[in-house]
């Protein structure tokens, strides 16, 4: 039997199903409409079987965002998102065919860990009007627009933040949260920026392309805390990109925990289908549930680890160590 | 006592190399079985390796060498200690390295792989009796500290990322830091341009691909042809399987070579799955082993490839002698010597004892 479009929206955020039920009729649903992924499973599972388990599902390398268009049959996208890049770069496309999902997606997990009627959103980062292209910045111009006082807002690029910026959300008794990309707020730092109000919080956003140093996750968390003079427990990372409709927070460190749509792993680079134990890093597999139209199965090229209690921790990109040719490598025991 | 001049240096050097590879040399013997035994690498690749260095290490190619390279003129100049980190993707890999540092008469440290750490010193204990090499070596980087200690340079080859933690390795047990004097050599792969399709080129392109799984920076990894992969992948396949009956392929790809062909599949990307190999007709960057990349062009095609490329390729290759390349191209070598270089061959477009002769003048001033 055909499966209705309209009953995975909502199939996906329903807390009642097992992710293993819901991930399996959106596998039957891409294997049937997504023609790309329908060619790279039958490589792992023969026509008309689903997988026995959550490992089982063959994970596409994310560059198919890239090098072809994901959107399944009878689709058409709203909005395409593209990833950060400039000129000729090869960027990531990803067809957006129900906003709607994106919505809910990015509403459902914010509310889990933040109550938006407590907060006040101070946005660094340019306005989504001045990149459209962009999934971070129109999730950002969502959870303004969805202040009803309407006293979140993107701060003025290249300036520092100033006790004015601050004052409007004390008077009205609401926390603020400061959301931008890492470098941008250090940036905003090294502007001379007020600090912020006792039980702010401040979400980074992950890296930037910057003339920055690399700088370790726990060196960046420091900074930020001793500049905006807040306690590192208020120091939160998402993790998030365009070619996935749903976001990861990792609240006051840097363990990322899942919404209920979505199955983080750790899968062995040299045997994707290989999950690895807790504490030994590989690359980032992501079952966005939420991506129901575009590919919900994705292995990623960012380097992670899980730890005991599912959570995951982003390392970095992967580099591949096993690169052909003549290589040095300083022998392990 | 190091011998310092040249052409006695030159002369008892091939002497070391004859006893080296001369068939009563049971030490030799005992480490290509140990090697073998070991599952390090296959008895042909070694073979093959042995028979490579017997045509190539001679007196008159030692002698155009130190000519080139002027290292006759740094002899007798400060002495060095060189630290050598040999690779182990190949059998016998470094012997470039370890000539070189005869050559330019310099101390030798060297870190052998645990990759291939038999016949390497077989070669290095004969250098020593003879006088050509002083110096230790070990596969342990802590063997090699006390005496001469720490290094005044530093030879290897590795990527861009591989730089930071192998000083930081060297740091731990004082045997380098960040400022000491590195030669690097980071490029990982070569590409040959063909423009037949005779049994000849077939076999040569072959040897150049697949020798030793394809795992050497001279191995070819991309082919520029002026026919696609779809016309001639049948054809190709023959060459292959009559390549691999004489060499079976030591290393296996890992899974995640299929998981590569299952997406190309998906983005139907023209291919040939060879289980142990896979051609896929694309220009992306070779990163993975195992793949030849297949692209239909000509020498404009391989002109913008090495444009594009030109950070971590090794070679061009060629079938034709007089083949005219475009402007701006490296020199390019002949496709059969691919796999047998001359010693003479210059990784990364460097002539290491050119480079080693360098650091004694400057460090002789």
């Amino acid at each position: 039997m055909a499966i209705d479009p309209r009953q995975l929206s909502r199939l996906i955020f329903d807390p009642s199903l097992t992710f293993l039920n819901k991930t399996r009729t959106l596998f039957e649903f891409q294997v049937g409409n997504n023609p790309v992924y329908r060619r790279f499973a039958k490589h792992y599972i023969s026509t008309g079987k689903l997988p026995e388990s959550v490992g089982e599902i063959p994970l596409l390398p994310i560059r198919a965002f890239k090098e072809c268009d994901l959107i399944t049959d009878g689709s058409v996208q709203e909005l395409t998102f593209k990833s950060s890049g400039t000129g000729n770069m090869n960027r990531s496309r990803h067809h957006v065919a129900d906003l709607e999902i994106y919505r809910q997606s990015i509403f459902r997990e914010f509310s889990r860990h933040f109550n938006s009627t407590d907060y006040t959103l101070l946005c660094y980062a340019p306005g989504y009007s001045d990149n459209p292209d962009s999934s971070l910045l129109w999730m950002l111009q969502y959870l303004v627009d969805q202040d009803e006082q309407g006293l979140s807002r993107f701060l003025p690029l290249n300036q520092p933040l100033k006790q004015s910026d601050l004052d409007e959300a004390v008077q009205h008794d609401r926390q603020i949260i400061l959301f931008g990309a890492a470098f941008g707020l250090l940036d905003l730092l090294d502007l001379d920026s007020h600090v912020l109000p006792d039980g702010s919080h401040i979400v980074e956003t992950g890296g930037m392309k910057t003339h920055r140093r690399e700088m370790s996750k726990s060196e960046l968390r420091k900074r930020l805390s001793e500049g905006f003079d807040i306690t590192q427990n208020h120091i939160h990372s998402e993790y998030g990109m365009c070619e996935l409709m749903s976001q990861l927070y990792a609240i006051g460190g840097e363990w990322f925990d899942t919404p209920g749509w979505v199955h983080a792993s750790v899968r062995d680079p040299d045997d994707p289908g290989r999950m690895l134990d807790p504490g030994v890093e590989g690359k980032v597999a992501i079952i966005d549930l939420a991506n129901i139209y575009s590919c919900p199965f994705i292995l990623t090229e960012d380097k992670g680890v899980m730890n005991e209690k599912g959570q995951l921790a982003i390392l970095g990109r992967w580099h591949s160590a096993a690169l052909r040719g003549c290589n040095f490598l300083i022998d392990r025991d | 006592m190091i011998i310092s001049n040249m052409d006695h240096k030159i002369d008892e050097l091939q002497k070391a190399i004859d006893e080296w590879l001369s068939p009563d040399n049971y030490r030799l013997k005992d480490a290509i079985d140990k090697t073998v035994n070991e599952g390090l690498f296959s008895f042909e690749d070694i073979k093959y390796q042995i028979l490579a260095l017997k045509k190539t290490l001679k007196k008159g190619e030692f002698n155009r060498w130190a000519k080139y390279s002027g290292a006759g003129s740094a002899i007798g100049k400060q002495r060095l200690t060189v630290l050598s980190l040999h690779a182990g993707n190949l059998p016998l890999v470094g012997i470039q390295d370890i000539l070189a540092v005869v050559l330019s008469n310099h101390h030798y440290l060297g870190k052998l792989s645990r990759k291939d750490p038999y016949l390497p010193e077989t070669l290095l204990e004969i250098l020593k009796k003879r006088g050509l090499i002083d110096g230790k070596w070990s596969v342990q980087l802590e063997n090699l500290t006390g005496g001469k200690g720490r290094a005044d340079a530093l030879l290897f080859s590795g990527s861009t990322e591989s730089v930071d933690p192998v000083i930081d390795a060297l740091k731990q047990y004082n045997l380098a830091d960040s400022t000491t004097p590195k030669l690097v050599r980071t490029a990982h792969y070569s590409i040959a341009l063909i423009e037949d399709d005779r049994p000849l080129t077939f076999r040569q392109l072959a040897d150049a691909v697949l020798r030793y799984g394809g795992s050497g920076c001279r191995s070819v990894a991309m082919v520029v042809a002026p026919f696609g992969l779809k016309n001639k992948k049948c054809e190709f396949t023959d060459y292959v399987e009559e390549f691999w009956l004489k060499n079976p392929q030591h290393k296996k790809p890992a899974p995640s070579l299929y998981h590569r062909y299952a997406y190309n599949s998906a983005l139907g990307v023209e291919q040939s799955w060879l289980d142990d190999f896979m051609i896929e007709e694309t220009d992306l960057q070779p990163a993975e082993s195992f793949i030849l990349h297949w692209i239909e062009g000509d020498r404009e095609t391989l002109r913008e490839l090495v444009q594009k490329y030109k950070h971590s390729l090794q070679t061009i290759y060629v079938t034709d002698p007089d083949s005219k390349l475009p402007d701006g191209l490296p020199a390019p070598e002949m496709l059969s010597d691919a796999q047998q270089p001359p010693i003479w061959w210059r990784p990364d477009g460097v002539d290491p004892l050119k480079w080693l002769g360098n650091l004694s003048s400057v460090h002789g001033k």
